[in-house]
């Protein structure tokens, strides 16, 4: 009778955390996973994509649609330039990152900032692959046909007050990142789709450095 | 006998107090005024989304400023980063009571809420239902006045009400913000900005509509 009522628990907790993300269920195997995402990821010299963000305010039922282009180069620097329906840049250099919106310019050290240091980090995994050695949080892996979605739940007290969750969608083909999806504790999310990947592109320094 | 520059210097103190403590409207002229030509500077507010840019104290935040009307007739306002990252959230309900639903801990502060909420309160003009108004006027502006249970909120047109100058929030002696709504389309103004009267530093928001 245990021996039942322990498989059926088994079962169940298997299929609430199958049910979390639709079409995906829990993976097994999580060593081949990291294995794989760890051996692609440091062949991963460079991302150049274009990005769509879809910011959703659940309780008004509505949706802020923005688009931008998107750059990584190992090992520490990306460029996120926003220019519809708004213009905006971030990019982020080692440890610093600097921000220009339609009227100001200015740079942060992440040394002095912890949550942007952390920020910067998630953003910095997401895409290079190393998300899971994050410390702040902790990973359940899913997987689909076609993807598998890393789901991450902060550790770090700060990020608690922030993400419910984080979850980031990788490409079984390539394990580059299709989509990062961040869960406010509110409910809303911010959700950015990356297209038209060119892996290993060649990109110039230049459009990183930081005046 | 001469009389001594430390007492001068105490009958300029006294007289700069007095003039401080004087009303700022007290040269302006009673005046009466059709108050409904104020109901058509009121924004229509549907679902307009402003590219907002905020000095605080020092602190620059940019981001994206959304004012929704609910189907239940409250105003919703969130200030959202351009990453996407929440601020604040808050609503403004229909019986003149406000909510935070949510709210940065950097912002969570009781001055920084009670001055946004008196700064919208004021652009939004749900309080021309008020009907403790009363006019004033110089030469070339009207002041309608809006008294609060703290302070008073005035409109400011011009003689013939075509064009609104203006709108302050003020006690009797001092201006605490002054705002402006600027090249309506529609009924919703394309440019908002507040101003506030701070000493020891600048706190000024900057909303400009971005059509999507």
């Amino acid at each position: 009778m245990r021996k039942l009522f322990f498989s059926l628990s088994c079962v169940l907790c298997f299929i609430i955390a199958s049910a979390q993300h639709a079409g995906y269920s829990l993976t097994t195997d999580i060593s081949k996973f990291k294995q794989e995402f760890s051996s692609a990821s440091q062949k991963m010299q460079s991302i150049k994509s274009d990005f769509v963000q879809e910011k959703n305010l659940s309780m008004l039922s509505e949706k802020i649609i923005s688009k931008g282009k998107f750059w990584f180069k190992k090992d520490n620097m990306v460029r996120m330039e926003y220019y519809s329906p708004f213009q905006y840049l971030m990019i982020m250099n080692r440890n610093n990152v600097y921000l220009k919106d339609a009227s100001k310019e200015s740079k942060v050290s992440t040394s002095s900032n912890k949550l942007f240091q952390q920020i910067n980090k998630i953003t910095v995994d997401c895409v290079r692959g190393t998300a899971l050695a994050n410390t702040d949080f902790n990973f359940k892996i899913f997987e689909s046909e076609r993807n598998y979605l890393v789901e991450l739940s902060p550790v770090a007290k700060n990020l608690k007050e922030y993400f419910r969750n984080i979850n980031i969608v990788v490409d079984k083909k390539d394990y580059s990142v299709n989509r990062i999806d961040m869960i406010e504790i509110s409910g809303d999310n911010t959700i950015i789709n990356f297209t038209n990947k060119e892996l290993n592109a060649t990109i110039p320094d230049a459009i990183f450095i930081i005046h | 006998m001469q009389p001594s520059p430390m007492r001068y210097l105490l009958f300029i103190s006294c007289f700069c107090f007095l003039q401080a403590c004087s009303s700022l409207y007290s040269n302006l002229q009673k005046t009466e005024t059709d108050k409904n030509c104020l109901q058509k500077f009121k924004p229509s507010f549907t679902s307009v989304l402003y590219s907002a840019k905020a000095d605080v104290i020092g602190k620059h935040l940019s981001g994206l400023l959304i004012i929704k009307k609910m189907p239940d007739s409250s105003i919703r306002i969130v200030f959202s980063s351009e990453m996407g990252f929440t601020f604040f959230d808050f609503e403004f309900r229909n019986d003149g009571s406000f909510e935070v639903h949510n709210i940065t801990k950097q912002m969570d502060k009781k001055s920084v809420i009670r001055t946004l909420k008196k700064d919208f309160e004021l652009i939004l003009m749900e309080n021309l239902k008020n009907k403790l108004s009363y006019s004033f006027k110089d030469s070339a502006f009207v002041y309608t006045a809006f008294p609060q249970t703290k302070g008073v909120y005035y409109y400011i047109t011009d003689l013939n009400c075509t064009q609104l100058i203006k709108m302050q929030r003020a006690s009797k002696s001092k201006i605490a913000v002054e705002a402006v709504m600027q090249n309506y389309i529609n009924g919703i103004p394309d440019t908002i900005g507040f101003s506030h009267n701070i000493k020891i530093s600048n706190f000024d928001i900057g909303l400009k509509r971005i059509e999507r």
